[in-house]
C-alpha cells in the first residue's frame, strides 16, 4: 500500500522542484528587463483613439448598415430570421408583458400568468413546487418589477425553447453519431470559452438592436448547452438494454424513441433546467443589445452605482432563477424513478388537475375584466425597504468594516495586481510575449507554446494589446485568489461530510445566479475599481471550483490515505503529500475552468470600473464610432479566453496522472 | 449431420477486431496465437475459423474462460457484431447475407436473445417489456398484452406485471428477460451467461426452468456459459472456445471421457466424471473367472444412478447395448471413477 504513495509522490518530487527554480527564473528575468525598458513598446492606445482594425471595422459596419436592404444575405437570411424571431418575442410579449393595441393590458392580467405559472409546474412537477413557483412570480410583482419580469421571461421563453428545438436534435445526431460529435465538439469547446459579453456586438451588428437580436445571441449562448447535455445523456445509455432492443429488430427509431431517448430523458431534462438558467442570465446581460426586462434595471444600477435599486432589480432575477431551477428540478427528480402510483395517488392528481384547471381558467377570465386583476396591484410594494435595506447594509459594512473592505481592496491591488499589471502591460510587448511563451513552454510543451505563439501575435496585431494585458492581468490574480479560497474549501467538503452538506446548498444555489447579479453586492461593498471585478470573479466562480476539487479529494484511494495515516503522518502532511498530488487531475480542471469563468466575469467588470477589453466592449455598445473597437475588443477576449484554455489544456494533458 | 437437417449452421466464422480484418484472414498472420497477433498488427482475432451444426430443438452450450470469444461468437450469429467473414445458415438462408430490413425481420421472427446483465428497459413495466418485442413489429395492444401474459404465466412471473423492473430481484429479472425472448415464439434462442450474474440457488432454480420451459417448447438453444456444472446440465452438446477456436464439440460425456487437449482436460477437471458418464465408458471384458450376478444394465446409464445396482449385485454386473451384453463392470470399477472425479 505504501509503496503506492511514494510511487505517486516520488517522481512528483523531482519534477516539481526544477520547474519552480526555472519558473522563478523566468519571473526574475522579465521583472528585470521590464524595469531596465519600462514604458517602452507597450503599444499603449488612448481609448478613443482607433487601431488599424477598428477604423477598418467601423468602414466595414457602415457599408453593412448602408447595403441591409439589397444584400442578398441580408433580404434573405439576415432579416427573414431577425422578423420571424421578433415576431415570436413579440407574440409572447404581447401574451404576458405587453398591452395590446386595442387595450391597456396583455392577453393575461397578473392574476391570470400567476395562475398559469402555477398550473404549469404544477403539471410538470408538483404540489409544493408550484405554490413555491407562483410566490416567487408573486414576489416579483412585490418588487415593483411585474412588467420587467414578465418582458425577461418572454424573452426567456423564446430563446429557450428555440434553443432546445434546435439542440435537442443536434444533440441527439451527436449522440448517435462519432462524426456528428465530431462536428460538434470544437464548436461546443468554443462555446465553453467565449464570454457571454463577446457574443454580443456581432450579433447586434447583423440583427440590429433590439429584442430579436438579444434573444439571437441569448440563443447562441444556450444551443450549445442543450446540445452538450442531450448528446451526453444519449451517450450515458446503458450497452445492454440498446443491444438487447437492436436485438429484437428494432428499427434505428424505434429504438431512439423507445430506448434512448426514455432512457436519457433525465440528462435531458437537466439540459432544460441548464438552458433556461443559461438564457435568464444572459437574457440580464442582453440588455446591451436592445433586450426588454430585468436587465434594464440592473445595468442602470450599475452605471449609476446606485446599490439599492440594483439589489431590487438582482433580487428579481434570483427569484425568478431559482423558480426555474427549482421546479425543473421538481421534473428531474420524477425522471428515472419507476414505482407505479397508486390508484388514488392518480386519482387525487386527476382530481388535483382538474380543480386546479378550473381555477386557472377563471383567474384568466377575471384578469382580462377587472382592473385588480389585470394589473399587480401598486399597494403591494416592498422595492423601497429593500432597496434602502441594501444601501444601508453596504454602507453599513462599509462604515464598520470599511477597514476590512478597502483594506483587502488595498492589500491586493497593492501587492499583486498593480506590480502584475505594470510588468504585463508595462514591459516591452514582445518580452512580456516571450516571458509567457516560456512559462506556456515550461506547463504544457512545445505545442503549447506554439499555439500561444500564434495567438499572442493575433493579438498585438488587433491593436489592443495593452487593453489585453490589463484583462488578463485581473483574471490571472482572480483565479490565483479563487484557487486559493477554492482548494481550501474543497478540500474541507472532499473530508468532511458534515462540510459537504452545510457549503452544498450554497454551492449549487451559487452555480443558478447569473454572473451579473454579483456584480451589485460587490459594488456596494468595493466600490468601483478593478478589485470589485476580481471579487466578482472569485464569488462567480468559486462553487465550480469547491465541486471539482472536493470531488477529486473524495475520490484518493482509501487505502492511500490509511497508509499515510499508519505511516504516522499529520492531517497537514495527509492533506499535503497524499491527498491533493493524487487529486492533481482535479486540481488542473478546477484551475481550468476557474480561469473560463473569472475571465467571463471579469469581461463585465467593465461596468464597475475594471477597465480593459470588458469596458471596450461597453463603450463600444453605447458609442456608434467606437463599435468597430468594440468588436476588435470582443476579438481580442476572444483570442485571450483561446489562448487561456488551450495553456491549461496542454498543462492538464501533459501533467495528469494517469488514470488507475 | 448435415447442415441441410440443422437449424443452425455454421461455418468458418471469422471476426478480427482492429484495423483492416478482412486482410487477416487466410494470411500467415491468421495462424499466429492471439496475443502474438494483437502484437503485430494490432488485430484481435476474437472468433477464428469456428464452424459448427446444431440440430432442432437441441440444447447447444459454448463454454470457455473468460475472453475465449463466446460473447463475440454468439453475437456473430445474431450480427449484433458483424462476423469478418463466414457463414450462418438458418433454415437454408445464410444470415450474413441479410439485408438491413430481412435482417431486422429475422431478429423479429426467428431469434431472441437473452442477456447477462438483463438489458430490460427500466423505464417500462414488466408487460410491457414482454411485449416490446411485438410492439416494435407493429402488433396491437390488446393481443400483444395478451400474448405477453401466456409467457408471463409461462415463467412464473403472475403477479409482476405491472412492477418495474427495478423492483424485481436479479433472478426476476432474468425470468423477465427469458419472457421477452420468448414472446415472440422464436425458433432459436442465444443465451449470453444469462444466469452469471445470480446467486448460486436462483441459478439452480433458473437452470430447471430452462430445462423446463426446453422441454415444453422444444426451442432450439445455443447457450453460453463459462461453468461446466451448468454446462452438463441444461446442454445436449457442448462446444468449447479457446482463443477464439472452437477446440472440442461433443456430448458431455465424450467430452469428460476424451478431453481433446490439456486445456479441455483442465476444464473437467473438477467435475464429478460419475454424474456425467454412463457405463458405456467404464464397461470391460468379462475376466477370467469373474462371478457374474444376474443384474444387467444399460449401457446408457449413468454410473452414479447404478452404483447402488451394481454394489448389491453381489457381483459383476453385465452391461448391454440395445439388448446385446457387451460386456461388465463390478463395484470396484465404478469405485475408481468415483474416486478420481473430485468429490462426487
Ligand atoms: N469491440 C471490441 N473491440 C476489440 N476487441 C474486442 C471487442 N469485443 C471483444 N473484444 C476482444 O475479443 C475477445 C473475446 O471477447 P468476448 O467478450 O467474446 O469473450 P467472452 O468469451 O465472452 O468472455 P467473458 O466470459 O468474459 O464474457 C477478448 O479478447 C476481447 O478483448
Ligand atoms: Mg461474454
Amino acid at each position: 500500500m505504501s509503496s503506492i504513495v511514494e510511487q505517486e509522490l516520488i517522481p512528483e518530487a523531482k519534477k516539481t522542484i526544477p520547474r519552480g527554480w526555472i519558473f522563478a527564473g523566468i519571473i526574475v528575468v522579465w521583472a528585470i528587463i521590464g524595469k531596465i525598458m519600462n514604458g517602452k513598446y507597450t503599444l499603449a492606445v488612448n481609448l478613443a483613439d482607433q487601431t488599424k482594425m477598428s477604423a477598418s471595422i467601423n468602414d466595414w459596419a457602415n457599408h453593412l448598415g448602408q447595403n441591409r436592404q439589397s444584400n442578398p444575405f441580408f433580404v434573405y437570411f439576415i432579416t427573414p430570421v431577425r422578423e420571424f424571431i421578433s415576431g415570436l418575442v413579440d407574440f409572447i410579449r404581447s401574451v404576458i408583458s405587453v398591452p395590446l393595441a386595442h387595450s391597456s393590458i396583455p392577453m393575461l392580467g397578473w392574476l391570470g400568468i400567476f395562475a398559469v405559472i402555477g398550473f404549469i409546474v404544477f403539471i410538470t412537477s408538483n404540489f409544493r413546487q408550484s405554490l413555491f413557483a407562483m410566490a416567487m412570480i408573486f414576489s416579483v410583482g412585490a418588487l415593483g418589477l411585474w412588467t420587467q419580469s414578465m418582458d425577461s421571461l418572454a424573452l426567456v421563453l423564446t430563446a429557450a425553447i428555440l434553443s432546445l428545438i434546435i439542440g435537442i436534435p443536434v444533440g441527439i445526431w451527436a449522440g448517435l453519431s462519432d462524426r456528428g460529435l465530431a462536428v460538434v465538439t470544437p464548436i461546443l469547446d468554443l462555446a465553453q470559452i467565449l464570454p457571454t459579453l463577446v457574443y454580443l456586438a456581432p450579433v447586434a451588428l447583423f440583427f440590429l438592436i433590439g429584442p430579436a437580436a438579444a434573444t439571437i445571441a441569448t440563443m447562441i449562448y444556450t444551443i450549445p448547452i442543450s446540445i452538450r447535455l442531450t448528446a451526453f445523456g444519449i451517450r450515458g445509455v446503458p450497452k445492454s438494454p440498446v443491444e438487447a432492443s437492436v436485438s429484437m429488430g428494432t428499427t434505428k427509431w424505434q429504438l431512439l424513441r423507445h430506448v434512448q431517448l426514455p432512457m436519457a430523458s433525465r440528462t435531458i431534462v437537466l439540459g432544460i433546467n441548464q438552458t433556461t438558467l443559461a438564457a435568464l442570465s444572459f437574457a440580464v446581460i442582453a440588455t446591451l443589445i436592445g433586450a426588454p426586462g430585468l436587465g434594464d434595471p440592473v445595468v442602470q444600477a450599475l452605471v449609476l452605482r446606485n446599490v439599492g435599486d440594483g439589489a431590487v432589480a438582482g433580487l428579481a432575477v434570483v427569484l425568478i432563477a431559482i423558480m426555474f431551477d427549482r421546479s425543473t428540478s421538481a421534473t428531474l427528480k420524477k425522471q428515472g424513478i419507476y414505482v407505479p402510483p397508486s390508484e388514488k395517488a392518480i386519482r387525487n392528481r386527476r382530481i388535483g388537475i382538474g380543480i386546479f384547471g378550473a381555477i386557472t381558467v377563471a383567474a384568466i377570465v377575471v384578469s382580462r375584466q377587472f382592473k385588480w386583476a389585470a394589473f399587480f396591484p401598486e399597494s403591494i410594494n416592498v422595492s423601497k425597504p429593500i432597496a434602502d435595506f441594501a444601501d444601508k447594509f453596504t454602507s453599513g459594512a462599509v462604515d464598520h468594516f470599511g477597514f476590512a473592505t478597502t483594506g483587502l481592496n488595498t492589500l491586493i491591488t497593492e501587492t499583486i495586481l498593480n506590480p502584475l499589471e505594470s510588468l504585463l502591460t508595462g514591459t516591452p510587448w514582445f518580452i512580456t510575449s516571450l516571458a509567457i511563451v516560456a512559462i506556456s513552454f515550461l506547463l504544457g510543451g512545445a505545442r503549447s507554446a506554439i499555439v500561444t505563439t500564434i495567438l499572442l501575435l493575433a493579438i498585438v496585431s488587433t491593436g489592443l494589446w495593452q487593453d489585453t494585458m490589463v484583462t488578463f492581468t485581473q483574471t490571472i490574480v482572480a483565479t490565483l485568489l479563487t484557487m486559493i479560497i477554492g482548494v481550501i474549501l474543497g478540500v474541507w467538503i472532499g473530508r468532511s461530510e458534515r462540510a459537504d452538506k452545510v457549503l452544498r446548498p450554497f454551492l449549487d444555489a451559487g452555480q443558478v445566479l447569473p454572473a451579473f447579479v454579483y456584480l451589485i453586492p460587490m459594488l456596494g461593498f468595493f466600490g468601483p475599481s478593478r478589485f470589485t471585478g476580481i471579487a466578482t470573479g472569485i464569488i462567480y466562480s468559486i462553487p465550480i471550483v469547491v465541486k471539482i476539487v472536493g470531488q477529486g479529494i473524495r475520490e484518493v484511494p482509501v487505502n492511500m490515505n490509511e497508509a499515510a495515516i499508519s505511516a504516522g503522518s499529520t492531517k497537514w502532511q495527509q492533506i499535503t503529500k497524499v491527498q491533493l498530488p493524487a487529486a492533481k487531475n482535479s486540481l488542473l480542471l478546477a484551475t481550468n475552468q476557474g480561469l473560463i469563468f473569472v475571465l467571463a466575469v471579469i469581461v463585465i467588470g467593465g461596468f464597475v470600473g475594471s477597465g480593459g477589453l470588458g469596458y471596450l466592449v461597453l463603450v463600444g455598445q453605447s458609442k456608434v464610432e467606437m463599435t468597430g473597437k468594440g468588436l476588435v475588443a470582443g476579438l481580442a477576449i476572444l483570442l485571450l479566453g483561446v489562448m487561456i484554455d488551450r495553456i491549461a489544456q496542454y498543462t492538464v494533458r501533459r501533467n495528469s496522472a494517469p488514470k488507475q | 449431420m448435415t447442415s441441410s437437417h440443422s437449424a443452425i449452421s455454421v461455418r468458418n466464422l471469422w471476426q478480427v477486431f482492429g484495423p483492416n480484418p478482412e486482410n487477416i484472414i487466410g494470411s500467415p498472420d491468421a495462424l499466429l496465437p492471439r496475443a502474438e497477433l494483437r502484437a503485430k498488427t494490432g488485430n484481435t482475432a476474437a472468433v477464428r475459423d469456428v464452424s459448427f451444426d446444431v440440430a432442432p430443438g437441441e440444447v447447444f452450450v459454448v463454454m470457455g474462460l473468460s475472453g475465449s470469444g463466446k460473447s463475440t461468437l454468439v453475437r456473430c450469429l445474431t450480427r449484433l457484431i458483424e462476423p469478418t467473414s463466414g457463414s450462418v445458415v438458418m433454415d437454408g438462408e445464410d444470415v450474413l447475407q441479410a439485408n438491413g430490413s430481412r435482417l431486422r425481420e429475422l431478429r423479429r421472427t426467428k431469434f431472441s436473445m437473452v442477456f447477462q446483465n438483463f438489458g430490460l428497459l427500466p423505464h417500462r413495466r414488466v408487460i410491457d417489456n414482454i411485449a416490446f418485442a411485438l410492439e416494435i413489429n407493429g402488433v396491437k395492444k390488446s393481443e400483444r398484452h395478451a400474448r405477453a401474459q401466456e409467457v408471463v404465466e409461462l415463467v412464473g412471473l403472475r403477479g409482476f406485471e405491472q412492477a418495474y423492473p427495478e423492483q424485481l430481484s436479479g433472478g426476476m429479472q432474468q425470468r423477465v428477460g427469458l419472457a421477452r425472448a420468448l414472446a415472440v415464439d422464436p425458433e432459436v434462442m442465444f443465451l449470453d451467461e444469462p444466469f452469471s450474474a445470480l446467486d448460486p440457488l436462483i441459478r439452480r432454480d433458473m437452470q430447471n426452468e430452462v430445462i423446463r420451459l426446453h422441454k415444453e417448447l422444444g426451442k432450439t438453444m445455443i447457450f453460453i456459459t463459462h461453468d461446466l456444472d451448468e454446462a452438463i446440465k441444461v446442454g445436449d452438446r457442448i462446444g468449447i472456445m479457446r482463443d477464439g477456436a472452437m477446440v472440442q464439440i461433443g456430448t458431455p460425456e465424450e467430452i469428460i471421457a476424451n478431453p481433446a487437449d490439456e486445456y479441455v482436460a483442465d476444464f473437467t477437471r473438477d467435475v464429478p466424471k460419475s454424474h456425467v458418464l454412463t457405463l458405456r465408458t467404464i464397461v470391460r471384458p468379462q475376466a477370467d473367472g469373474e462371478s457374474v450376478s444376474g443384474v444387467s444394465l444399460d449401457a446408457k446409464t449413468i454410473i452414479r444412478d447404478a452404483t447402488d445396482a451394481v454394489v448389491n449385485a453381489g457381483g459383476a454386473v453385465t452391461v448391454t447395448d440395445n439388448g446385446q451384453s457387451i460386456g461388465v463392470i463390478t463395484a470396484n470399477d465404478i469405485l475408481r471413477i468415483v474416486g478420481s472425479g473430485a468429490s462426487a
